[in-house]
């Protein structure tokens, strides 16, 4: 059961402004066959003039990530796209450890005690003599 | 002879038992194990697997995260092989080095595929007019651990 972490994808356009001409491009070609390869994901697409292209992602934690696609050509939108679709809305930060466990220890955790004798078995220095 | 200080070896000896005997334990054993194999009486499992050339110690539904790009998309079950050690509350199955592919049966899926954050790399050295910087944003790929199965097929 995998549920991918993004809910949507807002493209900002705007009609006539020469850096959004890949946006446009995309929208025109690629837009469509994204849509198809990430049925759960939901593209919307919005014309605003007068502001830079931008595409918009949200995640299913809230994180709203914004990138920006002025000049860029369809086929790095394409790439961007692809790898905002395969993250999740944590934060990029660094992360301290590569590994996370709910149930770190099965056999029990170690601690100095284990494999070593009991106090029972063993033999004390005798006090009186024999 | 006369026995001094270096006569025998400072550690003390061991005796090895009989070879037969021994055989005879090693078969009760596997049996036992077998058994409780089959009967299905084990709580977690946990394996060392090699995994992205680095030794991971897994249990079901952890994540693991590795520095390079894997050929599988977002939501696909994967297989691991090279699985170097199996354990549970009793037993333990050790391999040499690693166990075969009937005996245990590791999957897990392709969670997310991102980028790390921005790591900065620059060089300076002072009074020599020299400095460089690099951002390296290195591709991560975390996986999800489903399961570790076992199957009772020990000789």
């Amino acid at each position: 059961r995998y549920i991918r972490q993004l809910q949507r994808l807002q493209l900002l356009l705007s009609p006539t402004s020469a850096d959004s001409r890949g946006a446009r491009q995309f929208v025109e070609e690629a837009a469509v066959d994204f849509a198809r390869q990430h049925p759960d994901v939901v593209l919307y697409v919005s014309l605003r003039s007068g502001r830079a292209p931008v595409l918009l992602a949200e995640y299913l934690n809230g994180t709203v990530r914004e990138e920006l696609i002025a000049n860029k050509t369809n086929e790095e939108i394409v790439q961007l796209a692809t790898k905002l679709a395969g993250q999740s809305g944590l934060d990029i930060i660094r992360i301290r450890k590569p590994f996370h466990t709910d149930n770190p220890s099965i056999q029990g955790q170690w601690h100095p005690l284990t494999n070593k004798p009991s106090a029972l078995t063993v033999q004390g220095p005798r006090l009186q003599p024999k | 002879v006369a026995k001094t200080s270096l006569t025998s070896p400072p550690w003390p000896e061991v005796k090895l038992p009989d070879p037969v005997e021994e055989a005879k334990y090693h078969a009760e054993v596997v049996q036992k194990v077998n058994q409780l194999i089959a009967a299905g009486c084990y709580g977690r499992l946990f394996a060392v697997v090699h995994f992205a050339s680095k030794q991971w110690k897994i249990t079901s539904e952890d994540l693991i995260m590795m520095d390079n790009v894997l050929e599988a998309e977002c939501g696909d079950r994967i297989r691991m092989e090279k699985v170097l050690l199996v354990g549970a509350d009793d037993f333990t199955l050790i391999g040499r080095p690693l166990l075969g592919k009937e005996l245990v049966r590791v999957e897990a899926t392709v969670i997310e595929k991102t980028e790390s954050w921005p790591k900065i790399n620059m060089r300076f050295w002072k009074r020599h007019n020299y400095q460089k910087k690099k951002i390296i944003v290195t591709p991560q790929t975390v996986l999800r651990i489903n399961t570790i199965e076992i199957f009772p097929c020990l000789s």
